[in-house]
């Protein structure tokens, strides 16, 4: 071995890399897609009571002007969370449902914020390591959740 | 032709444990380097007996002389 290093993630991404990464991480937290477009979603959002917002950290979705009020709306038994880009450039995520405490609700966006986080950062990297000549030998899902990947590369 | 590896971890916040195989010295530098501009910012770092072997060329040069 030559080291072992450990790597906190910074999202910096376009808008479709984003969204890619929220559509995957919904859908293995049993959500569904519910919409997509400019406005839309974030109008709907806010006709619901007392919705949770969430920040996620270390985060920036670069976008066009044209690209400045994109949302996507993920859904899963009455819980509705909206993902955006706040004016800052930083991505955030409404919840909202019914019959749940704002701590459950904060529970559950954080849960799906998280596996965003993870999802860009497993997509991202399984780009760059194909990009590099990275072959990618092993990858497994672990009971913690975590997700395990062995890349190798013959050097000449 | 060295096997360069990479053992990777995702938690499930994002956070990236990285063991690096196969990389001594400068080139474990470089490998982790291109590491942080994937992934992110550095959190720690330990390295292993591996990074502190003469690399390859120098190891070769030094045979030479014997």
């Amino acid at each position: 071995m030559g080291a072992v290093s450990i790597l906190a993630p910074v999202i910096i991404a376009a808008w479709p890399a984003f969204s890619s990464a929220v559509v995957a991480a919904a859908a293995s937290l049993g959500y569904q897609v519910a919409s997509e477009a400019k406005n839309q979603a974030a109008a709907a959002a806010q006709k619901l009571a007392q919705p949770v917002r969430l920040e996620i950290e270390r985060s920036e979705v670069v976008t066009d002007q044209l690209g400045r009020d994109q949302h996507m709306t993920v859904t899963r038994s009455g819980i509705t969370v909206t993902f955006s880009r706040d004016a800052r450039g930083r991505a955030s995520l409404h919840v909202t449902g019914s019959g749940q405490s704002q701590e459950e609700l904060r529970a559950l966006g954080e849960e799906l914020s998280q596996r965003v986080v993870q999802q860009y950062v497993y997509q991202k990297l399984m780009d760059e390591m194909r990009k590099r000549g990275f072959n990618v030998v092993e990858e497994e899902q672990n009971e913690d959740q975590s997700i395990r990947l062995k890349v190798r590369h013959w050097e000449n | 032709m060295p096997l360069r590896e990479f053992d990777i971890t995702i938690g499930k916040t994002g956070e990236v444990e990285l063991h690096i195989k196969g990389y001594k010295g400068r080139a474990c530098h470089e490998a982790v380097k291109m590491f942080e501009q994937i992934v992110g910012e550095m959190k720690s770092q330990r390295e292993t007996s591996e990074f502190y072997e003469p690399d390859e060329q120098v190891q070769f040069n030094i045979e030479q002389r014997h």
